[in-house]
């Protein structure tokens, strides 16, 4: 139930922070995005923020959705699922603490 | 136990099939291409700390600037629009399947859907306009605005 029930809030999170993102970066600046415009951007307490919410959804949507493709076709039964739930969740906090730290010296 | 009818297997609009299956099977299809996509732009975009160098004036330089050069070739803004395409179809059968959630909309699923697509299509022109503008012109339509925000 809770991965159904995350999957839907992490997709609005998705929605919100992606459209933002999508505006500042990719509208209002594109052609300019060498490392000092993202820096500058990063600057900002608040879009350090939103990236960082981006991140964590995006990649619990992403994990959990291939989750459910995986477990239509190979991993339905229990035990196999308990493999792919545990390899799921080390990938994720991984891809999670490896993308903290690339944004680490915004972040402090 | 016994099987149940064949019946209880529709939610009330017909068992789906036919264009409520093309929309299931794109809808999968976008959403793998979209995971490959997030850990590959996860990897690159951080790799922009590697190589940063400052010269004499103070200017913060990376191999990234480098690499966002390629990334405003052409060949790679209309792939980027096809990206943007491809995340908003996802993103708004998502939503009409939030919504079929709720019950709303089961028996209209067909109209939704094409609204969905309607509204993909709104908004890609809106990326197209800018990436054309873009790629005519060396800036983008509304950059000026960007000063705005930050």
């Amino acid at each position: 139930m809770w991965a159904w029930l995350f999957q839907r809030i992490t997709a609005v999170l998705l929605f919100l922070c992606l459209a933002l993102h999508l505006l500042l970066t990719h509208i209002l600046n594109i052609g300019n995005l060498g490392y000092e415009n993202v820096a500058d951007r990063l600057a900002h307490a608040s879009l350090t923020a939103v990236d960082i919410i981006l991140l964590a959804a995006a990649i619990y949507h992403a994990l959990n959705g291939l989750r459910m493709v995986l477990m239509d076709y190979w991993f339905g039964r229990r035990n196999l699922a308990l493999g792919l739930n545990v390899f799921l969740w080390v990938f994720g906090l991984a891809a999670m603490g490896y993308g903290t730290w690339a944004l680490w010296p915004w972040i402090s | 136990m016994s099987s149940k009818p064949r019946e209880t297997a529709n939610v009330g609009a017909g068992l789906w099939k036919g264009q409520g299956m093309w929309a299931w099977l794109l809808f999968r299809a976008s959403g793998l291409l979209l995971v490959v996509y997030l850990f590959a732009h996860i990897v690159v975009t951080s790799m922009s700390h590697f190589g940063v160098t400052v010269d004499a004036a103070g200017n913060t330089t990376s191999w990234y600037d480098k690499l966002m050069e390629f990334f405003d070739s052409p060949v790679a803004v209309v792939l980027d629009l096809c990206l943007v395409g491809v995340v908003l179809y996802h993103a708004l059968n998502g939503v009409r399947i939030i919504l079929m959630d709720f019950g709303v909309g089961i028996k209209q699923h067909k109209i939704i859907f094409w609204i969905c697509m309607a509204v993909t299509a709104a908004c890609v022109a809106i990326f197209a306009y800018v990436a054309f503008y873009y790629l005519a012109n060396e800036i983008g339509p509304w950059s000026s605005l960007a000063e705005v925000v930050s």
